[in-house]
C-alpha cells in the first residue's frame, strides 16, 4: 500500500474509534456531572433496543438467498424462539436454531 | 480465597468470553470473505490484517476496499467509510450508565461493533457491577481477535476453505440472527414496543433485500423510533 492508502486507513481508523469513543464518555460525564443532568435522554433508550431489532433484521437475510435459505430461515427462527420460550437463556436457542437450520440445509443439499 | 477468585477480574472476561463466542458463528465467515475479497483486489495479506484491526467495522471494510480496488478518490474513500459507520454514534451512550469508569474506554471502545453493542445491551444489565468491566474486555477483545484472525486466514486460504466446505459459510451465519432473536424477544412487552420492533426487523430484512445493506441499520432504527412515537395504544377502561 502507498503512504496516502496508508494514511486513509488511519484516518478512518481514527474517526470510526472517534465515533465509537467521545459520545460514550460524554454520556458518562453527564451522568455523574453535578448539574442535575443525570439521566440518559428518553429516545436514546428507545434508539438502543431499535438498533438491535435493525441488526437482527440485516442478519436475517440468508448469504446465498433461495427458496431452501428461506424456507431454513423461517424455521430455525422458529426452533431458535420455542427454545428461548421454554429455556429463557443465550446459549442452547442458538445452538438449536442453528443446528436445524444446518439440517434443513443439509437435507435439500442431498 | 474462594471470594477473591470469585471477584477476578481475569475470570468475569473469561465469562464475557464464553457469551461472544455465539457471535463468531457470523464473525468468521465474514472475516474469511473480507480477506479474501481484500487479496482479490490487491491487498497483501498484511495490509488486509491492519485494515481489519484498525477499523474494525465490516460492512464499512468491504466498501474501503472495494472503492480503492475501484480506483476512487481517498477522501471519498474516508467519507463513505465514516459514514456507514456513524451509526456507533449512538452505542456508547447508551452503555454508558451500565459501565464503569475507566481511563481503559478510549481504547477498549474500539471494540464496540454492532453485535457486541447487541450483546452488551443484553448482558451488562443482569451482571453484578464489578463484573462488567472485565465481561465486556472479554468479549470484545474474543470478536477482535477472531476478526483479525478470520481475515488473515481469508486473505491466505479463503478460495480452498469456502471451496472444500460451500455449506459451511452459509450455515454459521445463522448463530447471528439466532442470537439477536433472543435478544429482542424479551423486549416484546407491549403493544407499543411489539409493533416499534416489527416495524424495524421488517424494515431493516427489506433494505437489506433491496440492495441498501450499508445504511440498513440506521434507516430501520429510525423507521421503529417514529413508529414508537406515533402510535400510541389507548388502554380501555371499564366504566362503571
Amino acid at each position: 500500500m502507498s503512504s496516502a492508502l496508508w494514511l486513509a486507513v488511519v484516518v478512518s481508523a481514527l474517526g470510526t474509534l472517534l465515533m465509537r469513543v467521545v459520545p460514550f464518555l460524554w454520556m458518562q460525564r453527564r451522568l455523574n456531572s453535578a448539574t442535575g443532568i443525570n439521566n440518559m435522554p428518553q429516545w436514546l433508550g428507545i434508539l438502543g433496543p431499535l438498533m438491535i431489532a435493525a441488526v437482527l433484521g440485516v442478519s436475517i437475510m440468508p448469504v446465498n438467498p433461495s427458496a431452501v435459505s428461506w424456507i431454513a430461515t423461517a424455521i430455525g427462527l422458529s426452533v431458535t424462539l420455542l427454545v428461548w420460550w421454554k429455556l429463557r437463556s443465550l446459549g442452547w436457542p442458538v445452538a438449536a436454531g442453528v443446528a436445524v437450520f444446518g439440517l434443513v440445509q443439509v437435507i435439500a443439499y442431498i | 480465597m474462594n471470594h477473591f477468585a470469585n471477584h477476578s477480574p481475569i475470570r468475569h472476561a473469561f465469562k464475557g468470553v464464553r457469551e461472544a463466542i455465539p457471535l463468531l458463528g457470523g464473525y468468521i465467515p465474514v472475516s474469511l470473505s473480507f480477506g479474501l475479497v481484500a487479496t482479490q483486489a490487491g491487498f497483501s495479506m498484511w495490509e488486509a490484517a491492519a485494515i481489519s484491526a484498525l477499523i474494525y467495522a465490516g460492512a464499512s471494510q468491504f466498501l474501503f476496499v472495494g472503492m480503492v480496488a475501484a480506483g476512487s478518490p481517498l477522501w471519498l474513500v474516508i467519507a463513505m467509510t465514516l459514514l456507514i459507520n456513524v451509526r456507533h454514534v449512538v452505542y456508547g451512550p447508551n452503555l454508558a450508565a451500565l459501565l464503569p469508569r475507566s481511563r481503559h474506554w478510549p481504547w477498549l471502545m474500539h471494540g464496540l461493533t454492532d453485535q457486541v453493542f447487541a450483546l452488551a445491551l443484553t448482558r451488562l444489565p443482569q451482571l453484578p457491577a464489578p463484573e462488567r468491566f472485565g465481561w465486556f474486555v472479554g468479549a470484545s477483545l474474543l470478536a477482535w481477535g477472531v476478526w483479525i484472525i478470520g481475515t488473515m486466514v481469508g486473505a491466505t486460504a479463503g478460495e480452498t476453505l469456502t471451496a472444500r466446505w460451500p455449506l459451511l459459510g452459509e450455515v454459521m451465519p445463522f448463530a447471528l440472527p439466532a442470537l439477536f432473536l433472543t435478544m429482542v424477544a424479551p423486549r416484546f412487552t407491549d403493544k407499543r414496543w411489539a409493533l416499534a420492533l416489527s416495524c424495524t426487523i421488517i424494515a431493516a430484512l427489506l433494505f437489506t433485500f433491496f440492495g441498501w445493506s450499508n445504511v440498513a441499520i440506521p434507516l430501520a432504527a429510525a423507521c421503529g423510533a417514529i413508529c414508537f412515537y406515533m402510535v400510541k395504544f389507548q388502554t380501555r377502561r371499564c366504566n362503571p
